[in-house]
């Protein structure tokens, strides 16, 4: 009886990254094909894809040596991207043994991370802005009259911008 | 640095991507610097350090410079 309900038990799917190098054999034009087609395999295992980024041309902080079909190979640089994703976490292990096979990955990471947007945004530290100090108004000027309706539609404007 | 850098700028993920926030808590030899010198608390230092080390393995940080 304890078995039918291990077997019922889904598990449920979390939110996991994986990171990848790509060969820098691989010419400039061909990355997005490469790019769409990781897409499209980790789409394959039942992923929702959340987030990701082109891979990009990085220099490398060290040398990586790949062996790849029994010859060493020797990278200094490499495209460097990034998707996240949803997936249960059978299908990761299998992902992960597909992308081991993968001779265009130098190398990949995997972890779990959450759904949140984790980049922390640059701050634009400026010194020079000016605090708006709203001006005193002359003893018996009126403040102007505000109408709503056309305040509702300038709204209604920039919300749609 | 006495304050944690990361509850006070509200980073609760450190993401291994971000390397030039990583990069100010390693020194000039490429190693992770001490928790009393970067003023981090225990919890943040530990994924901090987590971080830096996946950071190092895809080729993003040096494991040693100079």
């Amino acid at each position: 009886m304890e078995e039918k309900n291990i077997d019922v038990e889904v598990a449920e799917p979390r939110v996991y990254e994986v990171g990848y190098l790509l060969s820098n054999a691989i010419e400039e034009a061909e990355v997005p094909v490469e790019y769409g087609n990781l897409k499209d395999f980790v789409a394959s295992f039942g992923g929702v894809i959340i987030s990701d980024e082109m891979p990009k041309k990085i220099d490398l902080a060290y040398t990586i040596e790949k062996v790849i079909k029994n010859i060493k190979h020797k990278f200094d640089s490499a495209y460097f991207g990034w998707i996240k994703f949803e997936m249960t976490p059978e299908k990761v292990l299998e992902l992960k043994k597909k992308l081991d096979l993968d001779i265009k990955i130098v190398r990949f990471i995997i972890i779990k991370t959450v759904r949140e947007n984790t980049l922390a945004v640059k701050k634009f530290v400026r010194s020079d802005i000016k605090r708006h100090t709203p001006k005193l108004r002359a003893e018996g000027e009126e403040a102007p009259e505000i109408n709503k309706e056309e305040i509702d539609k300038e709204i209604d404007a920039m919300v749609e911008v | 640095m006495k304050q944690d850098y990361f509850s006070s700028n509200n980073i609760k993920f450190i993401d291994y991507k971000d390397i030039e926030i990583l990069k100010k808590f390693i020194n000039p030899n490429g190693k992770i610097m001490n928790h009393k010198r970067t003023g981090v608390t225990s919890k943040n230092q530990r994924s901090l350090e987590e971080a830096i080390k996946r950071a190092r393995f895809m080729g993003l940080l040096p494991f040693v410079a100079r």
